[in-house]
């Protein structure tokens, strides 16, 4: 089985010093490790963005694909070879902005996959613009006045939406991103874990410490139930921060929001999908029986 | 070689100006081709949701059971309910290659099924009504046609229900020209087997009724069709049937589409034959998926597809150019309506051409097959599977409405013909197996740069086949950030193109028709649907004296330029009759073979060309050579 040193041995990742996405490379190349799983077991898909760059920096297949199609790229690979876990990897801008439709409908689709998503509430490949999850008001090249629009919240929207595993980490603390990338993997079905990643470059208001002194973790929290919908609910809410939020005022949970044990995945209602599928184009499909109807 | 004749600069981008106006067509009613009473035209008129098409259908499976051709037209507004369809079938005793203008017997549900298409009727056609609900005022009486009243409304509701109105008519209609009945009774029954039994039964009750009301109070009328026993199995298919029987024979895995006339069927099709075949097919949220999917099945070595009209094909653009860029072995279907934007959602045109050649930003091989009738969309569905498996790249099927939704009796299909060719595909064992496709590391190296452009594709699976697959410009192993030096970016990309270098030499060649081209008064070059009207002019003329050579470019991309250029060179006069209004065809001719033609016929108001169109065109251009 690859070691770490192996997974993350494609090229010297070119992300700024100090990025969050080294910290969520380091938490999944480390569960993929002590997963067990083989290379050849896994493919793992990529969107465009910072996070997309990543792309080069492990070594694992799978598919780079276009800025906010990395969802479906999937889908076509988990619904065509049952054999391979696919993981995806997606930014805030990538796959809650121009792929949000593709959100929506991965989420009530349950497809048996995971989804991370690189939340640094800004365009850091394209410099610095707002982002779907930029806090209302924060100044941006391409908001000088400040950000109109709510930001989107994945959490309550996948909640909402009936999504069958919702987690959110943090990029400041590998060890909890890592038992939430664990169970994600483990989940049977869609298993989306947004990761707040603070991007050092363009955002300089959610930074590190900024997380560091408001986050806290569900798991903690007293009488919390992640089987319960309503609360996981209850809680994505409570938890839409705003810019201008002291500490105290504004605690932001991580960890698991929500689980289903027992869910049905699409493919499980695919019982045709039993087999890689390019095994039906090994020989000529009989269609004799078919064209007795024409 | 002769000399190409000189091409003047045209800014209007419409070639030789001599588009023919639709009004030729009515002219073209005076001359009912072929001859009358040679073939049987019925037309079935009125408002959308009586169950005209299931109707129509219906009949026509009784003349294919009974060993004649056929081959039918349906058109509709888009719309459920309301609104006027009508559906038109041609009968054949000898293979016939599209639909007619002219109509014999015109079944009339409705006042303005007379309005409209009284005048397509031919001298002593017949006209089958309902004087209950249609009125004779102002069409009635008439020396040119025979009408037939039949209470047709009646006879339905004491054979079960109103709704069965249109079964009375069809019995009607077979009782004046005097076919037997028995066939359309099977045909209904197997239409309704699916439903209670009396249901059939009802149905079989009620064209009796008509049956045998027209043939006792009618009076004899001078049509008769016979039944011809004895004919090999034909299939009845419309294309998009085809394009899906295409599709299952090459072994596809995966089918993933959102619905957009004409397409849409083909989404049914695959639908209705996924557990039983063994296909994935999936209704995406937006073509967008649909591709992107698409490109994610092909990745793990699965034969796919999606289809859409050209507005859905818009959105599919981006991840298609990543399938040219990532070399994926993939087959779009682009089924034409006129456009732009939401253009006529129901009618036809082949104004495609130019876009799916050119779709995509950046350069990359692709090709494009244009069927031209049903038995070419299944032949060329299962061989564009091949071809995009042999090039690494995308293959484009590209029809329009007339061949999706209209359906033609056609030989039973060849599918001893179909063959697997997967390329260089390695689906099993370790990649170190296959030196051709490693480093000297033994890394699988999915993008190698080879003579003729297309690398050793090994699975997902396979023991070491580390791959990945990259929308960004990439070197051999796929990795985006180098392939960004300029002689990376310059080899990856000279290695795509060299496919289409390839590609000439595995797609399928122009097909010819008629006399040869040396031979011919006029030379026809045509691609796609127009092949049907423009054989069927081909044979009207043959009694006139005039000789007619036909070339189908069927693989429109890469652009067949020897063999076009070979072809216009011979040609006394040439004519390109293509259902556009820029002369995309033209262009490419003037821009691939540097000479022209010598006439144009367009139309681009959503209808097909009849061949009563075409043979007056050709007629024209042959008599003032």
């Amino acid at each position: 089985m690859p070691d770490v040193s192996e997974i993350t041995g494609a090229m010297d990742p070119t992300w700024c010093p100090g990025c969050g996405n080294y910290n969520m490379q380091k938490a999944l190349a480390e569960v993929l490790a002590e997963s067990g799983m083989r290379f050849e077991d896994y493919a793992m898909v990529w969107g465009i963005g910072c996070h997309g760059n990543g792309a080069d920096f492990y070594r694992s297949q799978g598919f780079h694909g276009l800025h906010g199609r990395a969802l479906p790229l999937a889908t076509g690979i988990a619904l065509s070879n049952p054999d391979l876990k696919v993981i995806v990897n997606m930014g805030d801008g990538d796959g809650y902005g121009i792929g949000g439709n593709h959100f929506i409908h991965s989420v009530r689709r349950n497809i048996d996959m995971v989804a991370i998503y690189h939340n640094n509430q800004i365009y850091g490949l394209t410099t610095g613009q707002a982002s779907p999850t930029s806090d209302q008001f924060m100044q941006t090249p391409s908001t000088p006045g400040g950000v109109v629009e709510e930001p989107v919240n994945p959490v309550g929207v996948a909640v909402a939406q009936g999504a069958t595993f919702v987690a959110r980490g943090f990029a400041g603390d590998v060890e909890h991103l890592k038992s939430l990338y664990r169970q994600a993997l483990d989940h049977h079905g869609f298993a989306l874990v947004d990761v707040y990643q603070p991007c050092v470059t363009w955002n300089k208001v959610n930074t590190f410490k900024w997380f560091r002194d408001r986050v806290y973790k569900l798991e903690e929290l007293e009488g919390y139930d992640p089987t319960n919908r309503t609360m996981a609910f209850e809680k994505s809410m409570s938890t839409f921060h705003e810019l201008t939020c002291a500490p105290d005022e504004c605690k932001i949970p991580i960890g698991v929001f929500y689980r289903e044990e027992e869910s049905f995945t699409y493919q499980d209602g695919l019982p045709q999908l039993d087999r890689p599928m390019w095994k039906h184009a090994e020989t000529p499909r009989d269609i004799s029986k078919i064209l007795e109807a024409y | 070689m002769p000399v190409a004749r000189s091409v003047g600069c045209d800014p209007t981008g419409r070639g030789t100006k001599d588009t023919v106006p639709a009004t030729i067509v009515k002219e073209a009613f005076s001359v009912p081709l072929p001859p009358r009473g040679s073939e049987l035209r019925i037309k079935i008129g009125g408002a959308a949701g009586l169950g005209i098409k299931a109707a129509g259908q219906t009949l026509a499976r009784s003349f294919v059971a009974a060993g004649l051709e056929v081959f039918d037209l349906t058109e509709y507004p888009s719309l459920i309910r309301g609104g006027h369809n009508t559906y038109t079938l041609r009968v054949s005793p000898r293979p016939i290659s599209s639909h007619v203008e002219a109509v014999d017997v015109l079944i009339a549900l409705d006042r303005q099924s007379v309005d409209a298409h009284l005048d397509e009727v031919i001298d002593g056609g017949a006209v089958i009504f309902d004087p209950e609900v249609t009125s004779t005022e102002g069409w009635l009486p008439n020396p040119r046609v025979r009408p037939v009243p039949v209470p047709l409304g009646k006879f339905a509701k004491e054979s079960g229900g109103p709704i069965m109105a249109n079964t009375v008519a069809l019995g009607a209609a077979l009782g004046l020209v005097h076919f037997p009945l028995m066939f359309l009774v099977d045909s209904l029954r197997e239409q309704f087997a699916h439903k209670k039994p009396e249901i059939a039964e009802q149905n079989a009750a009620a064209a009796s009724v008509g049956y045998g009301y027209v043939t006792k109070l009618a009076g004899d009328f001078w049509m008769a069709v016979e039944p011809l026993p004895g004919q090999p199995k034909r299939l009845l298919v419309d294309g998009n049937e085809a394009v899906g029987l295409g599709a299952l024979a090459a072994g596809i895995g995966l089918y993933a589409a959102y619905p957009m006339t004409p397409a849409s069927s083909i989404l049914h099709f695959m639908a209705a034959h996924e557990r039983e075949a063994g296909v994935v097919v999936k209704h995406t949220e937006d073509e967008i998926a649909a591709m992107n999917m698409v490109v994610g099945a092909a990745f793990t070595g699965t034969r796919a597809m999606c289809a859409s009209a050209g507005g859905g094909f818009a959105l599919m653009v981006e991840a298609f150019g990543m399938a040219g860029v990532s070399e994926s072995a993939v087959v779009v279907g682009v089924l034409t309506r006129p456009g732009p934007a939401t253009g006529l959602p129901t009618w036809t045109e082949q104004s495609d051409l130019r876009y799916v050649i050119h779709a995509s930003q950046g350069e990359f091989p692709r090709v494009v097959l244009a069927p031209g009738d049903r038995t070419d969309a299944f032949e060329l569905t299962w061989k564009a599977f091949n071809l995009a498996d042999q090039l690494q790249t995308p293959v484009i099927i590209l029809g329009d409405s007339y061949l999706s939704d209209n359906r033609q009796s056609v030989p039973m299909f060849d599918l001893d013909a179909v063959t697997i060719d997967r390329g260089k595909l390695v689906t099993e064992g370790d990649v170190t197996e296959h030196p051709e496709a490693v480093d000297e590391a033994g890394r699988y190296l999915r993008y190698k740069l080879t003579d003729d452009g297309v690398s050793t594709r090994v699975l997902p699976g396979v023991t070491g086949a580390i791959q990945l697959g990259n929308s960004y410009e990439h070197d051999e192993y796929g990795y985006g950030s180098a392939g960004e030096p300029a002689d990376m970016r310059a080899a990856q990309n000279e290695k795509r193109m060299r496919k289409l270098e390839l590609a000439r030499t595995l797609v399928p060649p122009p097909v010819t028709f008629g006399v040869d081209v040396a031979e011919a008064d006029v030379a026809v070059l045509c691609f796609g649907t127009t092949k049907g009207p423009v054989l069927e002019a081909m044979r009207w003329l043959e009694p006139d004296g005039v000789k007619v050579a036909v070339m189908q470019v069927v693989t429109v991309w890469p652009f067949p330029a020897d063999e076009v250029s070979a072809f216009l060179a011979a040609a006394k006069r040439s004519v390109i009759i293509e259902g556009n209004y820029t002369g995309q065809m033209q262009g490419l001719v003037r821009e691939r073979c540097l000479r022209d033609v010598d006439k144009t016929l367009h139309r681009y108001d959503g209808r097909p060309f009849s061949p009563e169109m075409v043979y007056a065109k050709l007629k024209e251009v042959a008599e003032n050579a």
